[in-house]
């Protein structure tokens, strides 16, 4: 290759890579008002009734390959359980103590479709309509935008109706961290960037603690003081500090306690009410502190930003 | 001559633009193996292959900063990752060639596997909590898998569609 070639070569490579650089750079230090924002907002505009569309147009399909897969398990499935249920059957006094350990439960899941939310709560109801395309975030992206009243960090949460009287599918999804006109971006309390802060109920020393996104998928409440009791199965809410999510949201049971000598605090793992996975229809908060609820100081809140990011 | 080197550059931007509607329309709306096929990439790839460094290095970073906009990533990212793959990739033909169908999955796959490890990187230099193994397992390699058997019928379209040469016209030993 002529020498001149390669050198010209590497001249457009140098000043890619540091046109890239610079790119980067100028990103992380642009408010969200900045060129570089509003670009991606613009495509993120453009994109979106695209997107919404192709959604609408591959549910049934999606549907299809769910029904069909669940089919293929729900043979294997029923032999299984049918082994379980003869295991069952000889562990009476196991399921004596799991009844009542439910009473408890469900006197504690009392709580119905119009208590789960803080009262006054106005909700626009979303569809799904894209996600994160890798798993390093988790993020989805909904079919409602500023047109509809949504608004940068409103709580997001799930609106799978539940087949009992389960919170199952109603907890907290996320908050809105970019919005366009007719399409949001909602950060997953699972990504590993976001950060709740949660108390577990029904314990009588309230431990409080931050409820963080973990890769991959998974919750974790952090900062529990170690003298505090956690119970397994307790449920873990929204405790309304930080200002963005509205106190008594649910987030989901305590499934695991653990704690490490060099560790002061209990690190809790927290089962979500919303399976994530099959997402597909979510509720935005959009008066998410009504008088008398949890956030005392609405004007504290930082002003809106379109397409701003952060944890709470 | 311009006309050619025109409708050349045009057909590129062509399959750029037909890129972002199928991300959009179909890859991201269907996840093969928890993972979604990433066409820019791949796109870069396969330009780098049949056109070399120079243009697979211009060509990866016009992608990257598609895929920055389409995925609101950080503007700049891909950008970078993709021109980096665009010169690589396109660097590897011109010194070894390209000798079989099954090095465009081999070097979609190897270059998925790379990217998803800087991407990985710099998402951990932002703090992103998280288990490596984990990741590894749930999005890196299969990730790279998708990718690479995506390449193949990829490849084969874009050079049916006359988007890009065929191979064996410019390697006689190309099976």
């Amino acid at each position: 290759m002529p020498r001149k070639t390669v050198a010209r070569r590497r001249l457009v490579f140098a000043a890619l890579v540091l046109t890239a650089l610079v790119l980067l750079s100028a990103f992380f230090r642009e408010p969200a008002t900045g060129v570089l924002h509003s670009v991606q907002r613009s495509g993120f505009d453009v994109l979106s009734p695209l997107q919404s569309l192709a959604s609408r147009a591959v549910q049934p399909f999606q549907d299809g390959y769910r029904w069909s897969k669940d089919l293929m398990r729900a043979n294997s499935r029923n032999r299984e359980m049918t082994r379980e249920l003869e295991s069952m059957r000889g562990q009476l006094v196991l399921l004596e103590e799991a009844r009542q350990e439910n009473d408890r439960l469900k006197s504690l899941l009392e709580l119905k479709d119009a208590d789960i939310f803080p009262k006054g709560s106005t909700f626009v109801t979303a569809r799904v309509i894209g996600r994160s395309p890798t798993r390093w975030q988790e993020w989805v992206q909904i079919d409602r935008g500023t047109a509809d009243g949504v608004a940068l960090n409103q709580p997001v949460v799930g609106a799978t109706i539940p087949t009992d009287q389960s919170l199952s599918g109603k907890g907290l999804v996320g908050k809105v961290i970019a919005v366009g006109e007719h399409a949001a971006q909602v950060q997953l309390i699972i990504d590993p960037e976001s950060s709740v802060a949660a108390v577990v109920q029904g314990a009588s020393d309230r431990p409080e603690g931050i409820v963080e996104g973990m890769i991959p998928g998974k919750l974790l409440m952090d900062f529990v003081e170690r003298d505090k009791v956690v119970e397994l199965k307790r449920i873990v809410i929204t405790s309304g500090f930080g200002q963005i999510f509205p106190k008594g949201i649910p987030i989901g049971l305590v499934e695991s306690v653990g704690e490490e000598d060099v560790n002061i605090y209990k690190q809790i793992e927290v089962r979500p009410f919303v399976d994530f996975s099959i997402l597909e229809e979510v509720m935005v908060l959009t008066n998410p502190a009504p008088a008398g609820e949890a956030v005392e100081d609405m004007s504290s809140i930082a002003p809106q930003q379109d397409m701003g990011t952060g944890g709470q | 001559m311009i006309a050619a080197w025109l409708a050349d550059k045009g057909r590129l931007a062509l399959a750029l633009v037909a890129a972002v509607a199928f991300q959009t329309v179909v890859t991201s709306q269907l996840p093969i193996l928890g993972v979604t096929a990433d066409l820019f990439l791949l796109l870069t790839v396969l330009v780098a292959i049949s056109r070399g460094a120079t243009v697979g290095l211009v060509f990866g970073f016009v992608a990257g900063l598609t895929a920055d906009i389409v995925f609101l990533d950080p503007v700049g990212l891909r950008t970078f990752i993709y021109l980096i793959v665009g010169y690589g990739v396109g660097w590897y033909v011109e010194e070894f060639g390209l000798p079989s169908a099954w090095m465009v999955v081999v070097l979609a796959g190897v270059t998925s596997l790379l990217s998803q490890g800087v991407y990985g990187i710099f998402q951990f230099i932002m703090g992103s909590a998280g288990g490596f193994m984990a990741m590894t397992r749930l999005q890196v390699l299969p990730a790279a898998l998708v990718d690479g058997l995506l390449a193949a019928p990829l490849y084969v379209g874009l050079v049916r569609l006359r988007i890009l040469p065929r191979p064996d016209a410019a390697d006689p030993s190309f099976r």
